[in-house]
């Protein structure tokens, strides 16, 4: 009898501390975001990865950046002329832009900035994004040690000179890698300024606790007014299914929809209104590699894009979360749109591998490890299989997957391309210009000289009109030789909380400086 | 039991060298490249090169094995490819979380398991051993993934109790701590169950009965006591394996453990993560197991520990 008091004590003790609990973590006056990854750093310079990119925008600011109409606005240049047919940009920069260290941005920061991405011993995957000045590739192989296309002409006023006109060099100028960044800031903390980030960004970094969160406060010195909200919390949430629960606790503000979880949350009429969507600039493709038989047949190509219907996988399995692709430039960057894309046609698919002696012929198809992409690889299988051809997946985890497909090992692959900057130009460069094949961005090795032709002419004019004919036709090509069977550009959807306002979505994530929510 | 402590500390030398270079062959011979995650989606040929050069994967095997090693006797586990933060800075972060939650974990699990065990072993064939026995089974079989989602699902959305995910006090520990517990508990509770059982029919407990011992008396002292030999292994195992990280539950609870971090090195091949969280782990199985050889002595004084007799 005399254990029982202590019973009830006990009990009651675990009760209390049990309610005591609540479900809420929050930060007061922040908003909420969700991170799959931790993001690898914080360097402008180093940054490839999407967690980095987005926290990194918040950070800093370039020359330019881009409108929510993917316009090429001022950002810490207040102005610009381009001179010399293309081949000179005069950036004035704004007096009074403030570093978080409270120094002024000079024109002497860019070209530091600037060089610090060329630099060769810096390492910097991303000096491809600044390569286009002027004796940058002798400076990036350590044969100069200027860089003879960056001037600064007095303290607030910069020249970048071109080597050649490069139509979209604006555009590369809005990438994290064209960032500005304090020397001091940077040689203080050596190797550590990827985890010590100092810009002009809205907010500053205030905490970063790795793979648990990332606190952002705003920047009460920031030049282009003041953000709406307090500060921003990224909280890193690897599960699809812990992020939703955390969202529907009120813990997260906005949470992109993961695909099990999109029907659910269209068709609640509680949470409908607060669903919204941002149609995103990239391309879900199927490769093909183009270098080894059997498809360096062209025949043999284009029956693979015939014998798929794309548009049921799409409307189907896929729930319409997404644009049937008609090439492989997304339509909402595209300013042509007569493209003759490819219809599905079983018949066709199959009378042409019959006709090219690959009936029942073995091909592989890699892919990466991921569940909808296994479903993908399936479907496909099973339409190919239909036209006769018979497909073995092989499903790798992703760095083996990339290296896989470097080395052209695979004949098909499942792969998606998503925009660096908003031109036709990064799905046509990268993706089919011969001089890529390989990591640079050509996986299926394609390589054709007239499309070659036609993109150099497109990034070398300054004439939309140009410019716009030579990608028309480029992509015209490529959609008849079927390198790529594009399937869709995939739409973006995320949840938001009630209470958040001015929030919106934006197709490609450097975009979103947070400024506006709250 | 100085001298027999100091043996197998210093045995941990050789097996860290093997350990070491099983796993550097292993890693090096997956397929895949971690350059091709530090590149981004369109870099050159040249700019791979240089980064593998600096990385030093250009070298022999032999010479990047040699490398490590001296990096090791200097101290070191080197830096992570990725984030370039100190890898030993890391696993020093993030060993104190796993270490809560391994404790979290063996605070619920081992008295309510060896409770269950021993009940079950008390009314061995009735009622209560069957639905015990049921329980244990169910806990044995639900994979982590799901009992952790429904556990979220009850405490965290239906009931409020808790926090979903992230790393923190008590208050995060709940959901991770009980989901890890779960089989551990019912491994406990099945194997005291079986070890009861297995004592019960000794001549001692006899002889105890004979003596006119109560039954409590014989259950605590004569028959749990000798029982406990092979609970103690298994508590060692679970305790060893949760000390390396909970790979699953650490992530869908968003903990920050070394389990996470050393899957997130393996996904990315980020050789000197990996490395260092093999090292760390192995180190961390070895002292546990010393700690369970002297517990083992504890238990049962008829286990030695003197080095003379190993």
């Amino acid at each position: 009898m005399s254990r029982y008091p202590l019973y009830v004590i006990l009990s009651i003790s675990l009760i209390i501390c049990l309610f005591s609990c609540s479900p809420k973590n929050r930060i007061d006056g922040c908003i909420h975001y969700r991170l799959n990854a931790n993001p690898t750093t914080l360097d402008p310079a180093l940054i490839v990865d999407m967690p980095g990119g987005l926290i990194a925008a918040k950070l800093f600011n370039g020359l330019v950046r881009l409108n929510a109409d993917l316009t090429v606005i001022p950002d810490i240049a207040e102005k610009w002329e381009i001179r010399e047919s293309g081949t000179a940009y005069i950036f004035h920069l704004r007096k009074g832009v403030l570093f978080s260290n409270n120094r002024e941005v000079n024109a002497d920061d860019i070209k530091y900035s600037f060089k610090r991405v060329l630099d060769r011993s810096g390492m910097s995957p991303n000096a491809w994004v600044l390569n286009k000045i002027q004796g940058a590739r002798d400076f990036a192989s350590g044969k100069t040690a200027d860089v003879s296309g960056i001037v600064v002409k007095d303290r607030h006023t910069v020249i970048l000179r071109l080597d050649e006109p490069f139509s979209p060099f604006l555009n590369l100028l809005t990438m994290t890698a064209a960032y500005v960044v304090p020397r001091e800031e940077v040689e203080r903390w050596g190797a550590d300024f990827g985890t010590h980030p100092a810009g002009t960004g809205p907010f500053v970094l205030t905490e970063w606790k790795h793979n648990s969160r990332l606190v952002l406060a705003r920047n009460p010195h920031y030049f282009d007014g003041s953000a709406g909200s307090a500060g921003l919390v990224f909280r890193i949430i690897p599960e699809d299914l812990t992020a939703v629960t955390e969202f529907e606790l009120g813990n997260l503000d906005v949470v992109n929809l993961p695909a099990g979880e999109y029907s659910r949350y269209r068709n609640s009429a509680k949470w409908k209104p607060y669903v919204a969507s941002v149609s995103g600039l990239n391309t879900y493709y199927l490769g093909l590699n183009c270098s080894r038989r059997p498809f360096s047949d062209k025949k043999l190509r284009q029956a693979v894009a015939s014998a798929i219907d794309r548009k049921k996988i799409l409307d189907t399995f896929y729930e319409g979360r997404g644009r049937l692709a008609r090439g492989p430039v997304p339509d909402i960057i595209r300013s042509w749109d007569d493209l003759s894309a490819v219809d599905y046609d079983p018949g066709k698919a199959e009378r042409i591998i019959k006709e090219q002696g690959a009936s029942r012929m073995r091909v592989n198809l890699y892919i990466s490890a991921d569940q909808e992409i296994v479903d993908i690889a399936e479907i496909i299988q099973s339409y190919l299989k239909k036209a006769g051809l018979d497909v073995t997946i092989q499903q790798l985890e992703w760095s083996a997957y990339k290296e896989a497909l470097n080395r052209g090992e695979a004949d098909m692959f499942w792969i998606s391309w998503w925009a660096d900057y908003p031109d036709p130009e990064n799905f046509l460069f990268p993706l089919f210009h011969s001089s890529n094949h390989g990591a640079s961005g050509n996986r299926t090795r394609y390589s054709n000289r007239e499309v070659d032709r036609l993109i150099e002419a497109g990034q070398r004019t300054m004439d939309p009109v140009i410019r716009k004919r030579s990608y028309e036709r480029a992509e015209q090509i490529i959609v008849e030789e079927s390198p790529w069977v594009s399937f869709w550009h995939k739409t973006e959807y995320t949840v938001r909380q009630p209470s958040l306002k001015n929030y919106r979505t934006y197709p490609i994530y450097s975009m979103d400086k947070g400024m506006d929510v709250y | 039991m100085k001298l027999y402590i100091a043996k197998r500390l210093l045995l941990l030398l050789p097996l860290l060298t093997g350990i070491t270079l099983i796993t550097f062959l292993l890693t090096k011979a997956l397929p895949g490249d971690p350059v091709y995650g530090l590149v981004g989606e369109r870099s050159s040929p040249e700019i791979i090169e240089k980064i593998r050069k600096e990385m030093g994967a250009d070298k022999g095997i032999i010479r990047q094995y040699a490398g490590y090693v001296s990096l090791l006797a200097g101290g070191e586990l080197g830096r992570s490819y990725y984030t370039n933060r100190k890898v030993s800075e890391d696993i020093l972060d993030k060993f104190p979380n796993t270490l809560r939650l391994a404790i979290g974990a063996m605070i619920l699990s081992v008295p309510a398991g060896i409770a269950l065990g021993l009940l079950s072993a008390l009314r061995k064939d009735s009622v209560t051993d069957r639905l015990i026995s049921g329980v244990t089974i169910s806990f044995l079989s639900v994979p982590v993934f799901w009992s952790g989602l429904i556990l979220m699902l009850i405490a965290s959305l239906w009931l409020r109790l808790v926090p979903p995910s992230g790393t923190g006090d008590i208050r995060y520990m709940i959901l991770p701590c009980v989901t890890l517990a779960l089989p551990s508990l019912a491994t406990v509770a099945r194997v005291t169950r079986a070890g009861v059982l297995g004592v019960y029919r000794m001549p001692y407990v006899r002889t105890a009965r004979a003596k006119g011992l109560t039954k409590a008396r014989i259950t605590a002292l004569h028959i749990t006591r000798n029982a406990l030999i092979p609970v103690i292994t298994i508590i060692g195992l679970d305790f060893a394996g949760y000390l390396n990280g909970a790979v699953l539950t650490e992530t869908i609870f968003g903990w920050d453990g070394i389990g996470r971090f050393t899957m997130e090195g393996i996904m990315k091949r980020d050789y000197p993560v990996i490395m260092g969280c093999i090292i760390t782990g192995t180190t961390v199985f070895v002292l546990v197991n010393i700690i369970m050889d002297i517990a083992y002595h504890v238990v049962d004084p008829r286990v030695r520990l003197h080095a003379k007799d190993r």
